[in-house]
């Protein structure tokens, strides 16, 4: 690069001396410029021209040093405003001794420019491309002040602790603000001086020296006494070419507060819900006390009145009567709620027949319903069947929720719909509907529907009455029985209440083996002859092999091709036995079995599925009495219908009873499903006539009876090894204990409550107990399984 | 006419039971604390007690455990009148050694059948 103009002006030296100069110059990593006295510019390298853009017309002639200052002036390097003179003079002054400064070109780059006098005049000015190096030093500053910025800004406190001795080489404002210390105090010194008390020095030292990244809570006292705990966590670190470990401190305390208020508060609302439980029992006795006064005294005044043919009277106290009554069925809400929360409502499950609820229910809620001039309207299949549940607390959902439909509807219809969930293969549900066409709901009122002591609107309670937790009771109810209860609901066009339970609802911990009278076949009415098989299949084949088999044994049969004539002749002439198929034309082998099961006449005789469907659940569910799939197993089939087969002799249900009343009921329900009655007033007598007569199908016992109770009476039969599998039933209105519980659940089958069911209504299950456990003694002796 | 002896503290529900009592055909003695039911029932030998629980001087679970651990009044039935409706008031009662239970306001019907029940029993 260097011309001839470069060399030129070196005219004193020699070539050969021109040209190492020259090579130095040029291999500087330096820009080299030297000016003479004159302050004209003789030598430079190519860096110098590059460093500095140094236009020709400055290189070797006669422009000065000031020329050229003037120049980058002009060009802006010092600044778009600078007064070029002044820097100029600046300059000058600085020439006559060695001097160095930075100069940041317009373009970024920084140089490092040293100018030295040289003896005899002039100077040499050297010029050093710094550029990275000061931005690496930039860098390093802004990461510094970045740091610091953090350090003192960060909420979170921060050590650095040498890990070899355990001196504190940094602590950030946080850090001591929350020690409640002041740094220059703890600089350099040892962790352990934080903490005059010993044993939390150790401890900080042991968190901070802990090899493990857990996290740890530091609970200690600021210097002026306040309790304080901070969250550290601690990573080693090379500090300084030092091994050290950083540890940082975050303040928890609104956290530990937050945590310990919560404590409180969910203590003291327990606390709370317990003395308002408890509160509720206490008042509820406290208010039955008067009411015992206000309804009692009513009737005597009745009975009075009654005497003395005071018919106005009467109806008078027939009013404050009712009005003691309700206000009792209030307490009772607030009691049974109070016992829901507090844990202590229990569930008791039993077998429940849905046509005997309706019943029951229609009773109870057609008076309320009739009341605003409304139409009851029962929807409910005839072979709806039964659902193992809480007979109570069902009933009193339904009743709940059919009395609001009755108070919130004028000149309307309430509606009870019941029908059974098509299962996807679970558990299947029945489902309640309490339909009705009265005022309605919004959405808002609906949200607050299922809290206690709200009702959908406050001027509620004024227009309609009620205590308001009916509804929340029932929702209760529902979900103990392992259901649910939901609400659509139009203003001004009616609401629909919809409980969805479980066919059978099961409680934890108890094993399901209690007496299923669903399941069990019912022994037929004495008849005379060969027994009568009906054989219900659209199959040819099978009459023909039924025929062949069942003729060979003795059975009477008649058959049926389809469900539609299989009724028409159970109607008219009713079998003993039925075989029955599942898939048939017309009405299938599923809706004959239900049809049967609803029908009072059909619903005892004994249903045998001979089905290639195998469905076993749906059949025993649906009532049927044994589940065959084709191929006909004959031998089973032969065995099947011995067990079915009535006798004369099984057909008696003892009753003992010292009621003569109670005896006459249950021995016309007994009659009705077609079996036979005997009687005996006390245990004595019962005993009497067992040792006179054939054993009998059943005996159905009282418990509180002159002579020989029913405990006694239990005793002796159970001692004499003829009596000892005689199937007995308590039927009994006394409360028991649990050691009398046990006794009798030892001894006899079933024990039923006077008051928990109609004894009128008894005959079907009674017949259907006696024929199972017939069924089962059969089974055995021809040692078969049932 | 069977003998009755009531054991109640509340002087309306005494007036009020006895005289039902009373015209339903029973000969109706009184106590109003649970001593002098104890001390009654052995010396008037009522066919049956009926017993409120909360009473005063000696409750109504400690009169029944009394009258039932001793031989002379042990076979005359008992049968807890009490305004608590909670099951387990019904457990303590029958632990006590009644024989029936039942809850007020009385229901006259109900407590008819159980009284006759348990008469014809014994």
């Amino acid at each position: 690069m260097a011309d001839s103009k470069i060399k030129s002006k070196a005219g004193t030296n020699t070539g050969k001396e021109n040209a190492l100069l020259r090579a130095t110059l040029e291999n500087m990593a330096q820009g080299v410029a030297m000016y003479d006295a004159d302050h004209r510019l003789v030598t430079w390298n190519e860096l110098f021209r590059q460093y500095l853009e140094m236009p020709d017309e400055f290189l070797g002639t006669n422009k000065t040093f000031s020329d050229y200052i003037r120049f980058i002036g002009e060009r802006g390097e010092f600044g778009k405003d600078a007064d070029i003179e002044a820097e100029l003079k600046k300059r000058l002054i600085q020439l006559d001794h060695s001097h160095s400064f930075e100069r940041v070109r317009p373009d970024g780059t920084v140089l490092e420019v040293r100018r030295d006098p040289v003896p005899g005049g002039g100077f040499i000015a050297i010029y050093t491309d710094i550029t990275e190096r000061k931005k690496a030093e930039m860098q390093l500053r802004e990461d510094e002040e970045r740091f610091r910025a953090i350090d003192a800004a960060a909420p979170v406190g921060l050590i650095i602790v040498n890990a070899r001795d355990q001196t504190l080489l940094h602590l950030n404002p946080s850090f001591c603000e929350m020690v409640g210390k002041d740094a220059g105090a703890l600089l350099g010194k040892p962790i352990s001086s934080i903490f005059g008390d010993s044993e939390k020095s150790k401890e900080l030292s042991d968190i901070v020296n802990s090899t493990s990244a857990e996290r740890k809570e530091f609970h200690f006292r600021k210097p002026n006494g306040a309790a304080s705990c901070l969250m550290v966590s601690h990573a080693a670190l090379d500090f300084r070419g030092e091994k050290a470990i950083i540890a940082s401190f975050v303040d928890i305390n609104d956290r530990v507060r937050a945590e310990l208020e919560l404590r409180q508060a969910k203590e003291a609302a327990e606390s709370a819900s317990r003395v308002k439980s408890a509160f509720l029992a206490n008042m509820s006795h406290e208010l039955r006390t008067p009411l015992n006064a206000i309804i009692g005294y009513s009737e005597i005044l009745q009975e009075d009145a009654a005497d003395r043919g005071d018919k106005a009277s009467i109806a008078d106290l027939e009013k404050i009567q009712a009005a003691g009554k309700h206000l009792l069925g209030l307490i009772n809400d607030i009691l049974d709620l109070s016992k829901i929360e507090a844990g202590r409502m229990d569930v008791y499950l039993e077998q429940v027949f849905l046509s005997r609820l309706v019943d029951e229910v229609k009773t109870i809620v057609e008076p309320m319903v009739k009341k605003n001039g409304n139409t009851l309207v029962i929807d409910c299949p005839a072979d709806i069947g039964s659902l193992r549940t809480d007979m109570t607390k069902l009933k009193q959902s339904v009743i709940n929720l059919l009395s609001n439909a009755a108070k919130f509807t004028k000149e309307g219809t309430v509606t009870l719909r019941i029908s059974r969930q098509a299962a996807d293969g679970e558990t299947p549900w029945i489902k309640f509907e309490i339909i009705d066409s009265g005022i309605g709901m919004t959405d808002e009122q609906m949200g607050r529907l299922f809290q206690a002591f709200t009702q959908a609107d406050s001027s509620t309670t004024r227009n309609f009455g009620g205590t308001g937790l009916g509804l929340t009771i029932t929702k209760h109810f529902c979900a103990m029985l392992g259901g649910s209860i939901d609400v659509k609901s139009t203003p001004g066009q009616g609401s629909t209440f919809t409980i969805l339970l479980p066919d059978r609802a099961a409680k934890s911990g108890q094993t399901d083996d209690e007496f299923d009278t669903e399941r069990v076949s019912v022994i037929p009415g004495p008849s005379s002859g060969a027994i009568n098989v009906l054989v219900v299949d659209d199959d040819p084949v099978v009459h023909d092999v039924l025929a062949a088999t069942l003729g060979k044994e003795g059975y009477h049969l008649t058959h049926a091709r389809d469900g539609l004539e299989a009724l028409n002749i159970m109607r008219t002439n009713p079998p003993d036995i039925v075989t029955l198929d599942v898939m048939m034309p017309k009405v299938d082998g599923w809706s004959v079995l239900g049809i049967m099961k609803s029908e009072a006449q059909l619903e005892h005789i004994p249903v045998i599925m001979l089905t290639i469907v195998d469905d076993r659940n749906l059949g025993f569910s649906l009532g049927a009495s044994e589940y065959m799939t084709k191929p006909i197993d004959r031998n089973r089939l032969i065995a099947l219908i011995q067990k079915f087969s009535p006798s004369k002799k099984d057909g008696v249900v003892l009753v003992v009873d010292d009621d003569a009343d109670v005896r006459s009921m249950i021995g016309t329900t007994i009659e009705s499903v077609g079996m036979q009655v005997a009687e005996a007033a006390n245990g004595q007598a019962a005993l009497d006539w067992l040792g006179a007569n054939p054993k009998p199908a059943l005996v159905l016992l009282d418990l509180m009876m002159p002579k020989m109770d029913g405990f006694e009476f239990l005793e002796r039969t159970r001692d004499n090894p003829e009596f000892i599998d005689l199937p007995i039933v308590v039927l009994t209105a006394k409360e028991l204990t649990d050691n009398e519980r046990s006794f009798l659940a030892e001894r006899t089958l079933l024990v039923l409550s006077k008051s928990a069911q109609p004894i009128g209504k008894l005959g079907f299950a009674l017949a259907a107990i006696a024929g199972r456990s017939r069924n089962t003694k059969n089974a055995e002796a021809a040692g078969g399984k049932v | 006419m069977a003998k009755i002896l009531l054991v109640e503290d509340n002087e309306m529900n005494r007036d009020m039971l006895s005289r039902r009592l009373s015209r339903n055909g029973f000969d109706i003695i009184i106590a109003v604390n649970g001593q002098e039911g104890v001390d009654l029932a052995l010396s008037q030998s009522p066919d049956l007690i009926l017993m409120d629980m909360s009473l005063p001087v000696l409750d109504g679970w400690e009169a029944t455990r009394q009258l039932k651990a001793n031989a002379a009044t042990a076979g005359i039935p008992v049968i807890a009148l009490t305004a608590h409706a909670m099951v387990q008031d019904k457990e303590k009662a029958m632990a006590a050694g009644c024989d029936e239970f039942d809850t007020k306001p009385v229901e006259l019907p109900r407590l008819l059948e159980k009284i006759n029940s348990l008469l014809r029993a014994t």
